[in-house]
């Protein structure tokens, strides 16, 4: 019995246990000169090891994907002791498909911040400990079954990279640290009343209790409905933030832009998949009667508008960027969008939370590859940023290129990439729902989106600097380039074999009342 | 009007005007006290719903340690320095339209709620020993005990990133870039007199 809890909740167990173990290393490691920045003061013990400590934390993290791996091998169904964490953490083959992504996509961004820390300067050994404890939260928030635990997971995983967002301490950075903060908090404060409305509704915390309750307040009669109503649209608000939908993405570019890369990429991977993966919970089970999930009187139609502004809006900000940063930023609210349909998918066709799982995961190690490639592409003072920078770089670092190219590919949904299966079973899943307009509206904004893809490959392998300006020169780190190998082969593996993970997303299912 | 009753209207009153006036005082230190005002009516509500143990947690840790924390801060910062909101960056155009956003939402919230008709919904009374100690540790410890442990993983999440983000701020950066190039001819100072005084155009700390 005890095994089984101790084994079925093993990913979450070792990330937290890892992050304290981090904390200690780091407060009691010896600082290594040769990490350290030449005009930098030493003032704390773990300074200039920002590359060992991310190995370290990469490697707790790919310990934790290992471990969900494991769990799902034995089935947490099998797993009879993992009954006694309901209804507060439901750990099914849902949640652990999601650990495994949260895993793999935090383990990424570790490498990646290994060695964009030390090359930047960045002293700043805080990064691990947060980036772990935020995927504990991140765990618990996909596994959450009750509105406590939901918001305590939330609230863990969001406070953790508002802190790394402000790591930096530039203008910049702190700017939008705040600026994520405020907006975060308040998006936060307006799920917290949405539940306490839902509770006043109900008389309920756990959701598969709220969707009892609310199927049996029926068809729309009494205070009770109207309360649900409200709650409805308040938690759909903080839940279209933390994901970034139109129109609550204002903080997204000036955020992701703002933090240090390695950041960015962690938030565009695992907040926005812990986000959606609560997000199904969340509307299946507790907003799941017949009436909340028909188009006339329910949530769909309000998830496809968000959808539909996502996708567009993102697409043709998207194109007038300069900066190749703020552009995989608005590509990243573009995702949610494509991830959305999947969700109104949800309704009608059984496969659709599948192929969000499965589009989550693909997504994932295209965007983190993506974020590593532009981090590989600068050093020191010499960061790429914009179009500009990475000008020709192709002639002069023909592995960069080719890796920036083969992330952006798969972010376009180019076949034989992972990303063109991402979209393809959302986008059936879609067909099978019979939402053919969002579809047409979801390829439509494919096209659009290879444009803007495209256009950072044409500069890198078809321009020439400008004379006289400033270029970037790729670093050179082994974390940042065995963490694009690792990216690179799974958006391979991904592309040109999905069927076995294609069969596991698709059992992944969050038992629907 | 029973007591309970009297004892909700007085802690919602002053739940609303301590919330009202934190969010119009001028002064930073009568928002805190406008603050401490909501904190008490917060407390009270929760004697209301016999959550008694709550009441005085409430009381102890907000009113106790959160508020003075805050005057504290404020005393620190100076009383004075931010007396007086800063100037808005929006202009009319767009303060109208939030505005007029905003009171479009809540009457379309009220609107709602006026459209169904009927009582609220009604909880039972509450168990005896409901509120008390006990009730709440063996909720906590016993039945919660997955939130609250994920609680702790909060908090620490909490504690590292203000030290990680308030600690930088005392620390040297690196020079910026443009100046990297020339100060990079020397590791260091010539004399260690020289590490006393900052290099030209940077301004001293």
């Amino acid at each position: 019995m005890t095994f089984d809890v101790v084994y079925g909740l093993s990913p979450l167990l070792v990330v937290a246990l890892g992050a304290l173990l981090l904390m200690l290393a780091e407060a009691f490691g010896k600082p290594n000169p040769q990490g350290l920045a030449p005009t930098g003061e030493v003032s704390d013990a773990g300074a200039g090891r920002a590359g060992e400590l991310g190995m370290g934390a990469a490697v707790v993290l790919f310990v934790g994907a290992a471990l969900s791996l494991g769990v799902w091998l034995a089935g947490p169904d099998n797993l009879v002791g993992l009954e006694l964490t309901r209804p507060y953490l439901i750990w099914d083959r849902f949640t652990v498909f999601v650990c495994f992504t949260l895993c793999l996509g935090g383990g990424l961004s570790c490498l990646l911040a290994g060695g964009y820390l030390t090359e930047h300067e960045i002293d700043r050994a805080e990064f691990f400990p947060l980036v772990l404890f935020s995927t504990v939260g991140a765990m618990a928030l996909a596994a959450a079954g009750e509105l406590l635990t939901l918001f305590v997971a939330l609230e863990t995983m969001s406070l953790g990279v508002y802190a790394l967002v402000g790591l930096r301490r530039t203008p910049r950075s702190s700017e939008a640290a705040l600026k994520y903060f405020l907006l975060g908090s308040f998006a936060a404060a307006l799920m917290l009343f949405g539940a306490a409305l839902l509770y006043g509704a109900t008389g309920r915390t756990d959701l598969a209790g709220i969707g009892q309750a609310i199927a049996a307040i029926g068809q729309g009669e009494g205070p009770g409905a109207a309360q649900v109503l409200i709650a409805l649209v308040l938690v759909v608000v903080g839940l279209a933030f933390k994901v970034s939908a139109v129109p609550f993405h204002m903080w997204t570019p000036d955020a992701y832009e703002g933090a240090p890369t390695p950041a960015t990429s962690y938030m565009a991977v695992a907040v926005k998949t812990a986000a959606f993966a609560v997000m199904v919970r969340v509307l299946l089970i507790a907003f799941g009667d017949e009436r909340l999930t028909s188009w006339a009187s329910g949530w769909p139609p309000v998830l496809a508008t968000l959808a539909v502004a996502s996708m567009t809006v993102a697409n043709l900000v998207a194109g007038r960027q300069s900066s190749v940063k703020r552009m995989l930023a608005y590509s990243s609210i573009a995702h949610a969008g494509y991830a959305l349909v999947a969700v109104v998918a949800t309704i009608r066709s059984p496969a659709a939370e599948g192929s969000i799982l499965f589009y989550l995961l693909t997504y994932t190690v295209s965007t983190a590859g993506a974020f590593g490639a532009l981090i590989l592409c600068g050093s020191r003072g010499k960061e790429a940023v914009s179009y500009e920078d990475l000008a020709g770089i192709a002639k002069r670092h023909p592995a960069a290129a080719m890796a920036f190219s083969l992330f952006l590919l798969s972010l376009a949904g180019v076949p034989p990439t992972a990303g063109f299966f991402g979209k393809l079973y959302v986008f059936q899943a879609a067909i099978d729902a019979e939402l053919y307009v969002l579809t047409v509206v979801g390829l439509l904004n494919s096209l659009v989106g290879a444009y803007y893809y495209l256009r950072v490959i044409v500069f890198m392998y078809m321009r020439e600097p400008a004379p006289g300006a400033t270029l970037a020169v790729p670093m050179r780190s082994g974390y940042v380039a065995s963490a694009l190998v690792i990216a690179a082969v799974l958006v391979i593996a991904l592309g040109v074999l999905p069927n076995v993970t294609l069969e596991w997303a698709a059992i992944a299912t969050v038992g629907r009342s | 009007m029973n007591a309970g009753n009297a004892l909700f209207i007085v802690g919602a009153l002053l739940c609303l005007v301590g919330a009202l006036s934190t969010v119009i005082a001028r002064s930073p230190i009568r928002a805190a006290m406008g603050l401490l005002i909501t904190i008490i009516g917060i407390a009270s509500l929760f004697l209301k719903l016999s959550a008694q143990f709550l009441a005085a947690i409430q009381i102890i840790v907000y009113a106790g340690a959160v508020v003075v924390l805050f005057v504290f801060v404020i005393m620190l910062i100076g009383a004075d320095t931010s007396a007086g909101p800063p100037k808005s960056g929006g202009s009319v155009g767009s303060r109208i339209v939030a505005g007029g956003g905003m009171a479009v939402l809540s009457g379309l919230g009220l609107l709602l709620l006026a459209r169904f008709d009927g009582q609220p919904v009604r909880f039972g009374p509450a168990a005896v020993g409901h509120g008390d100690v006990e009730a709440v540790g063996g909720l906590l410890f016993r039945e919660a005990i997955i939130p609250f442990e994920l609680a702790t993983a909060l908090l620490i999440v909490a504690v590292i990133g203000a030290i990680a983000v308030a600690r930088s701020k005392a620390r040297p950066r690196p020079a910026p870039p443009e100046s990297h190039e020339s100060k990079r001819l020397f590791h260091g100072p010539l004399h260690p007199r020289d590490a006393q005084r900052p290099l030209s155009k940077e301004p001293a700390e």
